[in-house]
């Protein structure tokens, strides 16, 4: 791929993309959050037609590429989001698009036998009988490679495959991409985890920016090295963790149980507390009853057994808007939906959580003037960018956008502080301000509540980890006793059979 | 109040009879539904081909001419649905509800200006659709009154439900169909052209309309009145939802519907208030939908409970 | 600022070219049978400004599209699809003739005020149950609204016939006893377009100045939000088709107080369709509605004089605000882009909104 680019409507994703794989490597593309990898790939997947540059596979240049031209030349690509129709089969998954006919019919017979080839060459579990929603997150992952090779590809893309695994997990799929190699696939392996790259890669490209930085190979550099190409200069991510006076409990969850969307995901039976002055970070495979959790505590799940009680008073199945009241604040997981109303201004979502407030609201008439002071005020104090905050906030970036659901949820008074991975498809800058705002809440006497699919951002902010899975907590420590390896196992459900379970 | 002359025999033909265009509509309405497209201009769709099966039929003599232009004029309304929709992003409501005014009006105007009528046209010349005599059921009563004379599209509509289940489940498009409407970035990634499943979808859908529409005119009195379908269409579409666009359970919201059509037609020989008996198929159809839609939502609360036990 | 104004011209302005388009249409259809469209649109233009008792009429159409329009609009901030203002109008209109009939122990002014209450508090309770059936049960309220208008029809046509007949040969109820006062005679144009006129003015106030509307703006575009930050989507969203009803009913109130001071039977038909139909032409835009809804009025009032004088029948004019619609709905007609000034077929940019996912 040469001289690509790329624009949605006014923001350059890719300015100057470069890219050359080899046959038989597995070559990693990195860079941070909003660089332009996963854009660049899905160019070449054909997903988004390419603006500038030429794309050439196997010596032929390729024009107007779409998904079914990219599978034709041998291409297939594993989304950062599975492309799994959720109420359909495994099988049919796998054969969609692609299936074998007896007449007028589907040869549901044959398409079992071609995929259970592939099952035992590559050593994949999985079950083809099931629908997508009743299988685990590992498993969905297994099923979107076979995919891949059912329609055989000799280029293979992984976006950030790593993101939804354990540790273990993480192991076996190398095995996996190893043996692929072996067999003579190419393969992309998109990332920001500077130590998996270096575990599994030939050959690193960076991209910062929308453009290309270089090309090296594993063996002659360092992991300190692709961070400053990544970001351009030294970067500090391990935040000092300093030990704060741990005060009254502030947030005691007894023997909580919620509906789920999956299974495993029902959460069953979770008690624990969040003390003032402490970070308790909630460890778990995204999937497995932690964002049931957070939505229980928050009020946007119903509660079906137990208690929470916030500061004393049992808030349990109350509103969200009375939660609030009572001193919880919430940075929620999905800040697209959730977290902010992406057809109102800054302005108008920085206040909406006030709207009841005499301040902003007399007599049933809106202060505007009130509210857009405010709204100048908290764009200021945590550098939101644009600062015109009567700008909608439909074409924020991401680190943009998550600041200002942090500023208005920093920035009322509360005694909890509840946060879903806060800092996910953020920008390193926005990384590292959030990161360090949620120890200085820490400081303030305010308990966070921290959940993260990230280990490395559990462990650096964390003053105690409990982890969860399948709906229940399975380990609770401190954060010094703690590192990437126990907790791996814990959320893998304490069983190493990493193969069997998914 | 003699029960017998309400509930008889002849009340289970009667209700098939009332059902069969809701039944037409309502599957004209499940496949856009499985691309998860809502087709709000079935109403419309369905008014087209009831005139333009009436017009046709009267100017040619013949109920088939009718009944082929009657579908190919549904197909032109949805291909206009379809493009507005997917080419020019309107909103599927909004433009649904426009051809079901359009429809409205472009049949009254056509009847006024280019037939010359008012009201309701009905003339021997118009040619409807013919029933099939089996005279072997001539000499066994039940027989007799269940299933001879049927119009040939009543015959027809229990053939389309079983072709419609057989494509949404057994073929290839219909499992591409499925996957658009249930995630269409995944059918996309799959080499699907997502766009194509859903122009052939609607259009598909506009051939039934236009061939429903076509029943209700050509196949009972044969005769066209303005606003023919009076909500039919609707009703359809309700069904539709209470079946989950499945072609078998999507029929039998439409027997309901045609039940208390019947009922109410045979309550009105009695004395009933013609406005009341009236207004009972509505009424109906909307206290079955608000049940199913209701009784779906706590299935799902069920499910997803956190109290229900686990399977081993 | 800028910005702001850019969009608004760009706006009206593909509602003119839209306006424009379905005029030519319908210009093809007059051709189609034989008639001069020139003569045909001139003619309309008369039968609705020539003379007092035109102008007075196209006044009097517009009162109440006024209300239906905005009626729907409201609705649709919430997120609702309120097919419904049509039978609202006439359960409002019926409930305003019994209560003007029958309720004599009150004086005057009393009167006039419950009858307005009581079509106000009809409409709402009958708008509250697609409302709820929507809000706790996920049943399309486009369906069910559009039901609903079929038994609100069935239901006063029963009524008019039977128990409030007049027992004359024409469907009608005993007359009211309190009327809004009339002007430019013999037209029907009354005291109600001022009531309308105010009652838009007050919403489009709550929409942009009032918390209650600035809730429903936030659970109309999204409810997921509405209900993080504190705000219950469902009551929302149930109030806003309350109000709707509310407002629909106070149009059925104004048409029988004010322009026939009896219920007639079906006096009604497609009042509550013609300002869905407004406010979907110009997107529930709350401030271009009352425009769209005047020449609708010019339509429809125009219609019938057009007819006398040039014998182009009236469903052309239907069929006009119907292609209208139709247009108007495409989003992407008409609209400029990179310099190009009407450029028919998108741009091969994708759109950001639909790379993120």
């Amino acid at each position: 791929m040469q001289n690509i680019v790329k624009t949605f409507d006014t923001v350059q994703a890719v300015k100057n993309g470069m890219f050359h794989l080899r046959k038989g490597e597995i070559h990693s593309l990195i860079g941070e959050n909003g660089a332009g990898k996963s854009t660049m790939m899905k160019l070449l997947y054909g997903v988004y037609p390419v603006d500038g540059g030429t794309v050439t596979v196997n010596g032929e240049e390729l024009h107007d590429i779409t998904p079914k031209l990219a599978i034709r030349k041998g291409i297939g690509m594993v989304h950062q989001e599975f492309m799994l129709v959720k109420q359909l089969t495994v099988l049919e998954n796998i054969i969609l698009g692609f299936e074998p006919l007896k007449g007028l019919t589907i040869d549901f017979g044959k398409a079992r036998e071609n995929v259970q080839h592939y099952i035992d060459q590559y050593g994949m579990d999985v079950q083809l009988d099931k629908k997508i929603n009743e299988i685990s997150v590992g498993e969905a992952q297994r099923v979107e490679i076979i995919k891949t090779l059912t329609r055989g590809a000799d280029i293979i893309i992984l976006d950030e495959p790593t993101a939804v695994l354990t540790p273990q997990e993480s192991k076996r799929l190398f095995q996996i991409l190893n043996n692929m190699r072996s067999a003579g696939k190419s393969i992309v392996f998109i990332s920001h985890k500077l130590n998996e790259i270096m575990e599994i890669s030939d050959r690193i490209t960076v991209m910062r920016q929308g453009a290309y930085v270089g090309t090296v190979e594993k063996t002659a550099t360092s992991e300190g090295e692709l961070a400053k190409m990544m970001i351009g200069r030294e970067v500090f991510l391990n935040i000092e963790k300093e030990s704060v006076e741990v005060g009254n409990t502030v947030l005691q969850v007894k023997n909580l149980w919620t509906s789920g969307e999956k299974e495993i995901s029902k959460v069953r039976g979770i008690s624990f507390d969040v003390k003032q002055g402490e970070i308790v970070g909630v460890a778990g495979i995204d999937g497995n009853g932690q964002s049931e959790l957070i939505e229980a505590i928050t009020g946007l799940r119903k509660v079906e057994r137990g208690n929470v009680i916030l500061g004393g008073t049992d808030i349990t199945n109350m509103s969200p808007g009375k939660i609030r009241k009572n001193g919880m604040t919430h940075i929620p997981e999905d800040r697209n939906i959730r977290g902010l109303n992406r057809n109102m201004s800054i302005t108008e979502n920085l206040v909406s959580t006030l709207i009841n407030e005499k301040t902003f609201c007399k007599h049933m008439i809106l202060d505007t003037s009130a509210s857009s002071a405010r709204a100048q005020e908290l764009a200021e104090t945590f550098d939101i960018r644009p600062r015109d905050t009567s700008a909608s906030t439909a074409n924020l970036s991401g680190g943009n956008a998550q600041k200002v659901v942090v500023a208005r949820e920093v920035s009322n008074s509360s005694k909890l502080l509840v946060a879903s991975q806060p800092t996910r498809g953020v920008d390193i800058g926005a990384i590292e301000s959030i990161r360090s705002i949620l120890v200085s809440q820490k400081k303030k006497g305010i308990g966070v509540l921290l959940v993260s699919a990230d280990l490395e951002e559990i462990l650096s902010l964390s003053d105690r980890i409990i982890v969860m899975h399948e709906g229940k907590i399975v380990g609770s420590m401190q954060a010094s006793q703690a590192n990437e390896e126990n907790l791996g196992l814990l959320m893998m459900g304490g069983s190493d059979a990493a193969g069997k379970r998914g | 109040m003699n029960w017998e002359t309400i509930f008889n025999t002849s009340l289970v033909y009667a209700t098939f009879r009332s059902a069969t265009p809701i039944i037409y509509a309502a599957l004209c309405a499940a496949i856009t539904q499985k691309a998860d497209i809502l087709n709000i201009g079935t109403e419309g769709i369905m008014l087209t081909g009831a005139f333009f099966a009436v017009a046709v039929s009267f100017l040619t003599h013949s109920w088939i001419l009718g009944v082929v232009v009657a579908m190919a004029a549904g197909l032109v309304i949805s291909m206009i649905m379809a493009v507005g929709h997917i080419r020019f992003k309107a909103d599927i409501c909004a433009i649904g509800m426009g051809i079901n005014l359009f429809a409205i009006a472009i049949t009254k105007f056509l009847l006024n200006s280019v037939l010359g009528k008012r009201g309701t046209f009905s003339d021997p010349g118009i040619v409807p659709i013919p029933r099939v005599h089996i005279k072997a059921f001539d000499s066994i009563a039940v027989l007799n009154t269940l299933f001879n004379n049927w119009a040939v599209t009543e015959w027809l509509v229990i053939v389309l439900i079983i072709v419609i289940w057989f494509v949404f489940y057994k073929t290839k498009w219909g499992l591409h169909l499925r996957a658009v409407g249930q995630f269409p970035m995944a059918a996309q990634t799959a080499g699907i052209n997502v766009t194509a499943i859903k122009y052939e979808a609607i259009a598909i859908s506009g051939l039934i309309g236009g061939l429903a529409g076509a029943h209700l005119s050509l196949g009972y009195s044969a005769l066209f009145t303005e606003n023919m379908t009076n909500s039919r269409g609707f009703m359809g579409v309700a069904a539709m939802f209470f079946g989950n666009a499945d072609p078998v359970w999507t029929s039998v919201g439409c027997l309901v519907f045609g039940f208390a059509d019947s009922v109410g037609n045979r309550l009105q020989a009695h004395g009933w208030p013609s406005q009341i008996v009236l207004l009972m198929p509505y009424a109906v159809t909307i206290a079955v939908l608000a049940v199913s839609m209701a009784s779906k939502i706590y299935a799902d609360r069920r499910k997803k409970s956190s109290l229900l036990s686990a399977a081993a | 600022m800028n910005k702001n104004l850019n969009s608004v011209v760009i706006s009206m302005r593909r509602i003119l070219f839209t306006m424009l388009l379905a005029l030519l249409i319908g210009a093809v259809c007059i051709l189609c049978i034989k008639q001069n469209p020139l003569e045909a649109y001139a003619a309309l233009v008369r039968g609705a400004f020539n003379g007092k008792l035109r102008i007075g009429n196209t006044l009097a159409s517009f009162t109440p599209l006024l209300l239906t329009s905005c009626a729907f609009v409201i609705a649709a901030k919430a997120g609702a699809f309120n097919v419904g203002v049509e039978g609202e109008v006439f359960l409002g209109g019926i409930a305003a003739a019994y209560i003007g009939i029958n309720w004599t122990f009150l004086p005057a002014p009393l009167l006039m005020a419950a009858c307005f209450a009581g079509a106000m508090l009809v409409g709402a309770l009958w708008a509250f149950i697609p409302g709820a059936l929507k809000a706790y049960f996920n049943v399309s309220e486009v369906c069910v609204t559009i039901l609903m208008n079929s038994v609100a029809v069935y239901i006063t046509s029963y009524l008019v016939n039977g128990p409030m007949s007049a027992g004359v040969a024409n469907s009608q109820s005993k007359p009211v006893n309190v009327t809004l006062p009339q002007f430019m005679i013999p037209s029907s144009a009354n005291v109600g377009l001022f009531i309308a006129v105010a009652v838009v003015v007050f919403v489009i106030f709550m929409l942009y100045r009032m918390r209650f509307g600035y809730k429903i703006r936030v659970v109309g575009t999204n409810p997921q939000f509405a209900e993080y930050a504190g705000i219950n989507p469902k009551k929302v969203f149930i109030q806003s088709m309350m109000v709707s009803g509310a407002i629909g009913g106070l149009a059925g109130c104004i048409e029988i107080l004010g322009v026939h001071g009896y219920f007639l039977d079906n006096f009604a038909y497609n009042l509550g369709t013609n300002g869905m139909l407004a406010a979907l032409i110009v997107k529930s835009n709350i401030v271009f509605t009352p425009v769209v809804a005047f020449f609708l009025a010019i339509l429809h009032s125009g219609a019938m004089g057009m007819q006398q004088a040039t014998g182009v029948p009236k469903s052309i004019v239907d069929t006009i605000s119907a292609i209208f619609i139709i247009f108007a709905t495409m989003e992407t007609l008409f609209q400029p882009k990179a310099g190009h000034v009407l450029k028919f077929f998108t741009s091969k940019r994708t759109s950001k909104r639909e790379a993120v996912k």
